[in-house]
């Protein structure tokens, strides 16, 4: 084939890369829900969790503190930025202390002795009407006494004025310009954005819109804004990873460059390598796109960490190449290896299909489709744009005497074994825990921001994002029945400190009962003008002037209690929203809770309401959702194990070979743990897949080494390629290795364990006489 | 003929400018005159007159500007109140009951009152200028400056302040709500002075504010 065809053939491969690739990126939703990614709840508690993961009142809060400015001017952005964000579609609720509570409370006027709490303790009569008259004539002496007077006529007792105040947050920072400051003189907001807390897509994006609203304001450049909270951590811990990851990539990328180079001393290899990798993904992508329609972003990771394997093919084709051979043919002679490797991978993948979770399938079918089409690729595109070599690996200076010394290098048959017990035994008494259920752990939040939050939710009264007050009952009435039951046993916590504050449903809407209950004792008109007109007695009030008093108090007398959704629509709906759900058959109330100091305090409340009410650990509950998965995770790989036995003894037709392909993998595997165990390194799912991979690429070496080829060229060819292979991957993962990210150090660590100690245990342990060609 | 009659407007605007000029000039050097080191003190009488009463609301007690924009008043008769304003935030405490704390930002007619205080006790105009116009009118001995807001905020709530003086005292503050109600402060000798009637007429009190004879 003429060298301009090899190059137009490039060029339509690339092209069809981007192509396809652009149609599924257009059409492939990367979601990061996390019930994509983890099994189907099982207990109460984990569904709640997966429904509101997130959606959970306290974790979409963010908290927002400017500073490095004079007061009056921090209180201007304070107000700017508030009033930006109400306008805001990706925020929910802004506050800073400036919100007219008493404007959001008059659209619900009309219900406000329903609301408010009032006529549990009084009722309309003469005697506290006088008491609230003569208040109100207090009242309008005083420096305030402007805002109160449009209400006077229809509302004398200021209930309007009593539900803003209930409304509010129990706990407000100090008030300075009419916004809130902390100790420290900075300007305080709560905004509450709509996406979920641990969405970091659209966390990331609200938390722009809201940076760029702040740096729109006059006068923000000389000023500091710092933003705390679940959603600000979420896309600082991906923001830090992934640029930290493209850091090495790069240095990875240059390195990968020059290896090959010196490798193949051609430039051909480099344009050509990635092709078939690449084709994989997209084509992975594809399957996702089309059986799917969505992927989670934990998968996808997960997945092209798997199909790093397929960056080998190419590269042993590239070894084994002959001068004056068509690629074609080269390629046609190890294929019988390749495709074994392939299958066999494939087949164990399967396991994860099979696993009944969504974010494991979506991983098995982008995993098995990425790694055949990179294969066929490999096998039938690759020959058509690479020329015939121009030399041959196997004279690669040094590479002879490399073979000799490996192939004389010591080889006890008791050895694996010893190694195995010993491993086995390291593996199962090192001390310190085995498994990382934390997560979070993996992208750790820097110390100063943690205690920074501390304070500032201090500050603000902000809800913890640990604990919820779960309330159960088989409708949102009954919800709020027990909510309003719970509240004194709520506030004796309180005084025992065992909490420092908490916000009930019931705060913002009482029963139907008890709202019912407050309608009864509304007085009608004649009795309540007569009350009225006595308790006005010796008051400078105008006879008449509380007419529309009288009026409201007649209407509300007959008006149907206000419904969840009925006030869902006002707009302190959304509060209310996030705290009473529906679930399945029954209702779910949330309070959330500020400064939880004694968790098992809540035990007494659970014992008390007969299970009704109980304290929910969101950390705990995800924790035991990450060893569920990990359950699965574990079982679906025991199983591909299994088959990837069942596979390669098939492909070799022999126990005994399979063995010695098996053995090295097996051992290897084991070796990678006793390292990790013995440093004391919790397991997580990172470090799982990453032997997964390792094991993949071991699968290779192995089948290589246990090649019976009889012709000493093809094996030197065989240890060029397996050696370019074992680099490339070193440099790769090794590099990640140094990262001070966790999880990018949980990859790199294990997977360049895993390859050295698959390629040293493959070559020792492949059978004797393959390698002594020359005796 | 046209450049003729732009040129008499151009004197007119002038004129006119020059007018207003003199007129804030005269209220500034007023207020100039007034300046006192904070804290200042001094009784009041604070006279309501309500749309929702039908008898105005008397009380009594002693003002202090702190200097800046604090600013206390404690009510002493009929009942026990203390007000304090600093910080942009309005602190009221009843007798021994419960703190209420409003934003300065949402009682406008405080926020003039604070203004009013400034400019009279610590001749600040500048804070005051910000948020109302000022004007002037009469002498050194006698002389009326009012205040009127400028933004539409403000003017939704307040009609104007009206500060009455001799010499350099002042004696009323005569506060007209958007809504038509009222209210007039007297301060310094005249509340010393105290009222005559319980109950007196706004026409009465306004014209014994304006009046020179005593």
């Amino acid at each position: 084939m003429r060298d301009h065809a090899r190059v137009a053939i490039w060029f339509a491969w690339l092209a069809l890369i981007a192509a396809v690739g652009w149609g599924v990126a257009s059409h492939l939703k990367i979601s990061s829900d996390l019930r994509d990614f983890v099994p189907p709840a099982r207990t109460a508690d984990q569904k709640l969790l997966l429904d509101e993961i997130g959606k959970g009142p306290g974790s979409r809060l963010l908290l927002l503190a400017i500073s490095g400015a004079p007061k009056a001017q921090l209180a201007g952005l304070s107000r700017g930025l508030d009033d930006a964000l109400a306008h805001d579609p990706a925020f929910a609720r802004v506050a800073n202390g400036d919100n007219d509570l008493a404007e959001v409370a008059s659209d619900l006027l009309p219900y406000r002795y329903l609301l408010s709490p009032t006529l549990d303790s009084h009722r309309l009569d003469a005697a506290y009407l006088h008491a609230q008259l003569q208040q109100r004539i207090e009242d309008l002496s005083s420096p305030a006494a402007s805002m109160l007077e449009p209400w006077l006529r229809r509302d004398p007792t200021l209930e309007t004025l009593k539900l803003a105040r209930r409304w509010a947050p129990s706990h407000q920072p100090k008030l300075i310009d009419g916004v809130w400051f902390s100790e420290r003189g900075e300007a305080l907001l709560v905004a509450e954005t709509r996406a979920a807390g641990f969405d970091p897509g659209a966390q990331g994006a609200a938390i722009a819109s809201l940076q760029k609203h702040f740096a729109a304001l006059p006068g923000a450049a000389s000023a500091k804004l710092v933003i705390s909270g679940p959603g600000w951590f979420g896309v600082q811990a991906s923001r830090h990873t992934r640029a930290e990851a493209d850091r090495f990539g790069a240095i990875t990328t240059a390195g990968f460059i020059l290896m090959l180079l010196l490798a193949y001393r051609s430039a051909v290899p480099i344009v050509v390598t990635a092709l078939p990798l690449l084709s994989g993904a997209v084509v992975g992508f594809a399957l996702l796109a089309l059986i799917f329609g969505h992927a989670h972003g934990i998968t996808v990771a997960f997945g092209f960490t798997l199909l790093g394997v397929a960056q080998e093919y190419p590269l042993r084709v590239f070894s084994h190449r002959r001068i004056g051979i068509e690629t074609s043919q080269s390629v046609r002679e190890l294929w019988p290896l390749l495709a074994t490797a392939i299958v066999s991978v494939c087949i164990a993948y399967l396991a994860f299909f099979a696993s009944g979770v969504a974010g494991l399938q979506q991983l098995a079918v982008f995993t098995i489709g990425g790694l055949v089409v990179a294969g066929l690729c490999t096998r039938w595109l690759l020959p058509l744009v690479v020329p015939p070599a121009r030399r041959d690996m196997a004279a690669t200076p040094g590479l002879a005497r490399a073979w000799h010394f490996l192939a004389h290098l010591p080889r006890p048959r008791w050895l694996p074994w010893l190694v195995a017990v010993a491993g086995v035994a390291v593996v199962v008494f090192a001390p310190g825990k085995v498994w990382q259920n934390d997560l979070s752990a993996l992208t750790p939040i820097p110390k100063a921001e943690l205690q920074r939050d501390a304070r500032l939710r201090a500050e603000l009264g902000a809800p913890d994002v640990r604990y919820l007050l779960v309330m159960r009952a088989p409708t949102a009435e009954g919800v709020l029945g027990l909510s309003e039951r719970i509240a004194p046993l709520m506030r004796r916590l309180v005084a025992e400190h065992a909490v420092d504050g908490f916000e009930l449903p019931s705060r913002f809407l009482p029963s139907i009962a008890t709202q019912t209950a407050r309608q009864a004792k509304l007085p009608a008109a004649p009795q309540l003008q007569s009350a009225l007109q006595q308790a006005m007695q010796g008051l400078p009030f105008r006879a008449g002037v509380f007419a529309p008093f009288v009026a409201d108090v007649e209407a509300v007398r007959k008006l149907p209690p206000l419904t969840p959704g009925k006030f869902q629509q006002s707009p302190l709906g959304a509060r209310l929203e996030s705290m009473l759900v529906q679930q399945g058959e029954g209702w779910a109330g949330l309070g959330t809770l500020s400064g939880v100091n004694d968790p098992a305090a809540f035990a007494a409340l659970s014992k008390e309401t007969g299970g009704a009410v109980h304290l929910l650990d969101l950390k705990g509950s995800t924790e035991s959702l990450i060893i569920a998965y990990r359950h699965r995770i574990l079982i679906a790989l025991g199983i591909a194990a299994l088959l990837l036995c069942a596979a390669v003894t098939f492909a070799l037709r022999s126990p005994r070979r399979a063995l010695h392909v098996l053995g090295p993998m097996t051992l290897a595997t084991l070796l990678v743990l006793v390292v990790l165990r013995a440093c004391g390194i919790p397991l997580s799912l990172f470090h799982l897949v990453s032997l997964t991979l390792a094991a993949g690429l071991g699968l290779h070496y192995a089948l290589f080494f246990e090649r019976r080829t009889g012709d000493e060229r093809e094996d030197l060819r065989t240890l060029h390629a397996t050696l370019v292979c074992v680099a490339s991957a070193l440099l790769v993962f090794g590099v990640l290795a140094l990262s001070s990210v966790p999880v990018l150090r949980a990859i790199g660590l294990t997977v360049a364990l895993g390859v050295a100690f698959h390629f040293t245990l493959s070559v020792l342990m492949a059978p004797a006489e393959h390698l002594r060609w020359e005796a | 003929m046209r450049a003729f009659r732009d040129a008499l407007i151009a004197v007119a605007l002038a004129a006119t400018a020059t007018g207003a000029m003199a007129a804030s000039g005269l209220a500034e050097s007023l207020l100039a005159g007034m300046a006192k080191t904070p804290p200042v003190s001094t009784p009041f009488v604070l006279v309501s007159y309500r749309g929702v009463l039908d008898r105005p609301l008397v009380v009594s007690g002693n003002l202090r500007w702190l200097g800046g924009d604090r600013m206390e008043r404690d009510i002493a008769k009929p009942f026990k109140e203390t007000a304090k304003i600093a910080d942009g935030t309005i602190t009221v405490q009843r007798g021994s009951g419960e703190v209420q704390r409003t934003p300065l930002a949402r009682a406008p007619q405080a926020g003039a009152m604070l203004a009013g205080f400034r400019a009279l006790l610590g001749g600040d105009v500048s804070a005051l200028q910000k948020d109302f116009a000022l004007s002037a009118q009469g002498s050194g001995a006698r002389w009326v400056i009012t205040l009127a807001p400028r933004t539409d905020a403000l003017k939704r709530q307040l009609t104007s302040l009206v500060i009455d003086g001799r010499d350099h005292e002042p004696r009323c503050l005569t506060m007209t709500d958007a809504n038509g109600d009222s209210s007039i402060t007297l301060v310094g000798a005249m509340a010393e002075q105290g009222l005559r009637s319980a109950a007196p007429l706004e026409s009465a009190l306004a014209a014994r504010c304006r009046n020179s004879g005593q």
